[in-house]
């Protein structure tokens, strides 16, 4: 089965690519977007001074 | 090029840099630092006019497969923002570090690691447990965490390996220039896009487009040599705002960080976190505040400084905001 990558995915805050799959007549079959990023905010602002958790999530998207 | 009216010193820049090729990147990052350099407003324009933009994914339609496809040294200067996370932030770690003559840690996750290097405090398998499974937003019935390779009815699928540590930019490949900042501030981008384009940078190694003296010596708040006998937190106190912040006893790292910022979160009523990383000389960034803080600190004896200390929350992430990956530590014992 013939695939497209398209990596990374432009123009837009974050990391994404997406791959197409063309089936033998050239329409698409499948399509998968996948999300190649993770940092971790849910875990690493746990128990931190509520006046400093501002100040850290706004670093989640800086766009 | 012939109405570009741009100078630096008293060299015009047109000539040379029209051949100029120049890419910016973002490993782990929150895109901030390339809306930092989108801020630097119409200077955008002589620099779009000036060099050829060869590779950034935030502002124009690049693939990897372009840049691998590029002979080594083709690019003049990368600006790599963003922490080393996943095995996709180190490979365009080493393919633009093999495509570019100079290579720039540009902004704080780059420089020392950021807010993603906070991270390290943590395992991975703890992260995962905390995002894909215990977060009230999530439903994940089959309990699906992200693997490197997966297989579909059409193929394979892969994304990146998430690693157990956070890297700083120089932990995985040779790095020409620091740019400190969380983000950098768009007037210090444009000093350092003149110091590129026109030649004029320092040795090898340095921090650029910052001071090479403390926060405080920008801050305009009023010192005055006082010692502190408690620790109060903005969620709780009102501070004066004109004083310094840590003569009314709230904590801030401006002693103890690099100025270039014209103390940009002083003046905007909280004290300074330490984005800009260390002066030059800093060994441990987290160990000189704790030494900094101690010297203003009033007490008797140890039962009381002992009383005083703890009055500072979360001491560990106050002290190493920015800086985990680039500290001694560099991450919780595994």
């Amino acid at each position: 089965m013939k695939r497209i990558s398209i990596d990374p995915i432009t123009r837009l805050e974050g990391h994404g690519k997406i791959d197409i799959f063309l089936a033998d007549d050239g329409s698409v079959a499948n399509a998968y977007f996948q999300v190649p990023e993770l940092r971790g905010f849910e875990k690493f602002v746990e128990g931190m001074p509520i006046e400093e958790v501002p100040r850290v999530v706004s670093r989640i998207c800086g766009v | 090029m012939k109405n570009l009216q741009l100078e630096t010193g008293n060299q015009k820049l047109e000539e040379w840099m029209a051949k100029l090729k120049l890419a910016a990147y973002w490993a782990a990052s929150c895109g901030g630092c390339d809306v930092a350099i989108l801020d630097i407003h119409e200077k955008i324009l002589d620099l779009a006019a000036a060099a050829d933009i060869v590779f950034w994914p935030i502002a124009m339609d690049f693939k990897y497969s372009e840049v691998e496809a590029m002979p080594d040294g083709h690019i003049d200067v990368t600006l790599f923002n963003g922490a080393i996370r996943t095995s996709e932030n180190e490979h365009l770690a080493h393919l633009l570090r093999a495509k570019s003559k100079t290579l720039v840690a540009f902004g704080s996750c780059a420089h020392i690691g950021g807010i993603p290097g906070l991270a390290n405090l943590f395992t991975r398998e703890e992260i995962f447990k905390r995002v894909y499974h215990e977060v009230p937003s999530m439903a994940n019935p089959e309990k699906t965490e992200p693997e490197p390779k997966s297989t579909v009815a059409e193929g394979e699928l892969t994304i990146p390996e998430f690693y157990n540590t956070v890297m700083t930019l120089d932990q995985v490949v040779d790095v020409d220039y620091y740019v400190p900042g969380c983000p950098p501030p768009p007037k210090q981008i444009w000093n350092v896009v003149q110091a590129i384009v026109s030649g004029k940078l320092p040795p090898k190694g340095a921090v650029i487009g910052a001071s090479e003296k403390t926060q405080c010596d920008e801050c305009p708040r009023k010192k005055q040599e006082k010692k502190i006998t408690g620790f109060k937190r903005i969620a709780t106190a009102q501070p004066d705002p004109d004083t310094c912040f840590l003569e009314q006893g709230f904590l801030c790292l401006g002693p103890v960080t690099r100025g270039g910022c014209d103390a940009r979160c002083m003046t905007s009523g909280v004290p300074c976190r330490g984005c800009f990383g260390s002066p030059d000389g800093v060994v441990d960034m987290g160990a000189k505040a704790i030494s900094a803080i101690a010297s203003v600190i009033e007490a008797k004896d140890e039962a009381e400084v002992q009383r005083i200390i703890e009055q500072i929350p979360d001491t560990l992430r106050s002290f190493n905001r920015f800086g985990i990956p680039a500290s001694l530590i560099r991450r919780k014992v595994l």
